[in-house]
């Protein structure tokens, strides 16, 4: 069963193209992870989906079937900002989202401990700092425990201690079978939790699908001597890899993943007589294949 | 729609300008009434002839008309509460998280819309009290005839709150929203219920300008005092400002819902 199929999206701000034509679909069970620089179109396209942006051509469905405010209910969703009455208490902001969720008011404690919460929860919401504020929204997505939830840029704001947080609730989310839809610039993020990803670019989908075969990675040797030019015509002896560069004083071998042998790389080179100062492997970043796939 | 009732009682009951608002407005329509109903004793004691010209204007059946007339001055306050209300749930953004939580935009507005209604009928409710008030003080016997001017008062009341309603959905900003708000109902419309009154060079105090849309429901209670001496010329027949506020409020409902629906958040 797909959780999220959208169709051929289109959304104009004015001139500006948001979106365009854009379709994927989300599987069950999956974190699927909506990568793309700012301003690319995340989180219009999540607002589309949670219908407080109207798309300007195009559909989506939500659990195989025509979206409705009801099935928002079953989804906790965390978009761009946490959104709380200023004026009340995180206690009193978790009561209303309980009550339209149709939530039992009993899980307010549950989910202020999850995010930490518990000490400061009659404190105002403007009282709180931004990370604070943060956790209490993803405290309101946790609400009856959903079975799928949508995360924009869910980190925002909050120190390492709770970005290591947050990523290992998403993991524990994940292993429960949860299905999460997560926005984010922040790659690493991404790389470390996802099981599928989308990459928009300026409003275009440029690539969505399995994570290992959308960004499947390559490893990376780093090899260095005091004779670069003769280390590099020993190392084009070597058949198994697939590219070879300079990088500085510093040689890169590119490999398939899995396949880079240091063990035989070091012996090749030293049976040559070239003794090795540096060699290094390096898996090839998110990152890197991300800058590789939204520059060109 | 009562468990929607309740999510926007559990937003209201924490907010304090809400309830000094509300203090205030309700404060303000004893302290008004009583400010001119102290003039009117005073003008009776002094001039025997006062009396004749003014008339009993605190005395069972006027003390409908009287009381309704001067507190809808105080009108701007319900619609005050409605902008805050509308106003804060677009700066907090609340209003998008309302909708992300799994209410639908239809519930949405039409929450507020019950929120005006409520409103609405609290503030005649209370005006209603004040009229029984005002009544039993000035010493008449207690008579429902002219009741009908406490309907008035809470058409002209869904009036300004409609109106108030609108304004928040199209400007979103609770100040422009305040002062456009203020502008509109205490100087715009008069100027240009004046121009329309005065279009052809003839000065007249009845005119196509009583049927603005705030006017429209003010004349349903016109001003109560020197009834007795001379009517200056036909007032706009209750039935058809009755039937053009019904218009105005289908008008402030049609759009508001039209544009919350339709926008986005």
């Amino acid at each position: 069963m797909s959780i999220l199929t959208v169709e051929n999206l289109y959304k104009n701000y004015g001139s500006v193209q948001a979106l365009k034509n854009v379709s994927f679909s989300v599987p069950s069970g999956s974190v699927f992870g909506i990568l793309g620089p700012n301003g690319s179109g995340k989180t219009t396209l999540l607002g589309i989906v949670m219908d407080v942006l109207k798309a300007t051509k195009g559909s989506f469905k939500l659990l195989d079937s025509t979206p409705t405010a009801d099935q928002r209910k079953k989804i906790g969703t965390l978009l761009e900002t946490p959104n709380f009455y200023h004026y009340l208490s995180a206690q009193r902001n978790l009561e209303i989202a309980a009550a339209i969720k149709g939530q039992d008011e009993n899980d307010i404690l549950r989910v202020l401990e999850i995010v930490n919460l518990t000490q400061r929860k009659d404190s105002k919401f403007n009282t709180y700092s931004l990370g604070m504020k943060q956790r209490l929204a993803i405290a309101s997505c946790l609400l009856g425990d959903p079975h799928v939830m949508v995360f924009d840029e869910p980190t925002n704001g909050l120190d390492p201690v709770g970005i290591a947080e947050i990523r290992e609730l998403i993991k524990k989310l994940y292993h429960q079978g949860k299905t999460i839809i997560m926005a984010s610039h922040l790659l690493d993020e991404v790389e470390k939790v996802c099981t599928h990803v989308a990459i928009l670019k300026k409003g275009e989908l440029i690539a969505s699908g399995d994570v290992n075969e959308i960004l499947a990675n390559e490893d990376i040797v780093e090899t260095g001597s005091d004779d670069n030019e003769k280390l590099l015509l020993i190392l084009k002896l070597l058949n198994n890899y697939s590219n070879i560069k300079e990088a500085g004083n510093l040689l890169q071998l590119f490999f398939p993943v899995g396949t880079a042998n240091l063990e035989e790389i070091n012996r090749h080179c030293f049976n040559n007589g070239v003794v090795l100062n540096h060699l290094h492997l390096k898996k090839k970043s998110l990152e890197d294949k991300f800058f590789e796939l939204t520059n060109n | 729609m009562l468990h929607l009732l309740k999510i926007e009682w559990l937003k209201i009951k924490g907010y304090k300008t809400f309830w000094v608002l509300t203090t205030l407005f309700l404060v303000s329509i004893i302290g008004l009434n009583y400010f001119v109903f102290n003039i009117k004793q005073g003008l009776s004691q002094a001039n025997a002839q006062a009396n004749a010209v003014i008339g009993h204007p605190f005395d069972y059946p006027n003390v409908w008309h009287t009381i309704t007339y001067f507190s809808s001055f105080l009108l701007f306050i319900p619609g005050l509460m409605i902008i805050t209300s509308i106003t804060n749930e677009y700066s907090f953004k609340t209003h998008r998280q309302n909708i992300i939580d799994g209410w639908s935009r239809h519930q949405f507005i039409h929450v507020k819309i019950m929120l005006v209604l409520i409103i609405s009928l609290l503030s005649t409710f209370f005006v209603f009290l004040t009229s029984i008030l005002f009544g039993t003080i000035a010493g008449s016997t207690f008579s429902f005839v002219k009741v009908e001017f406490i309907g008035y008062f809470f058409v002209q009341s869904l009036s300004y709150c409609m109106l108030a309603l609108l304004l928040s959905i199209l400007i979103k900003r609770s100040g422009l929203s305040i002062g456009l708000f203020f502008l509109y109902s205490f100087i715009i419309e008069n100027i240009l219920g004046a121009v329309l009154n005065n279009m052809g060079g003839v000065r007249k105090i009845n005119g196509p300008g009583d049927y603005l849309p705030l006017n429209t429901t003010d004349n349903l209670i016109p001003f109560p005092f020197f009834r007795n001496i001379i009517q200056l010329s036909t007032p706009p027949s209750v039935y058809i400002l009755l039937g053009l506020s019904a218009l105005y409020l289908f008008l402030y409902y049609f759009i508001s819902v039209k544009r919350f629906q339709t926008q986005d958040l």
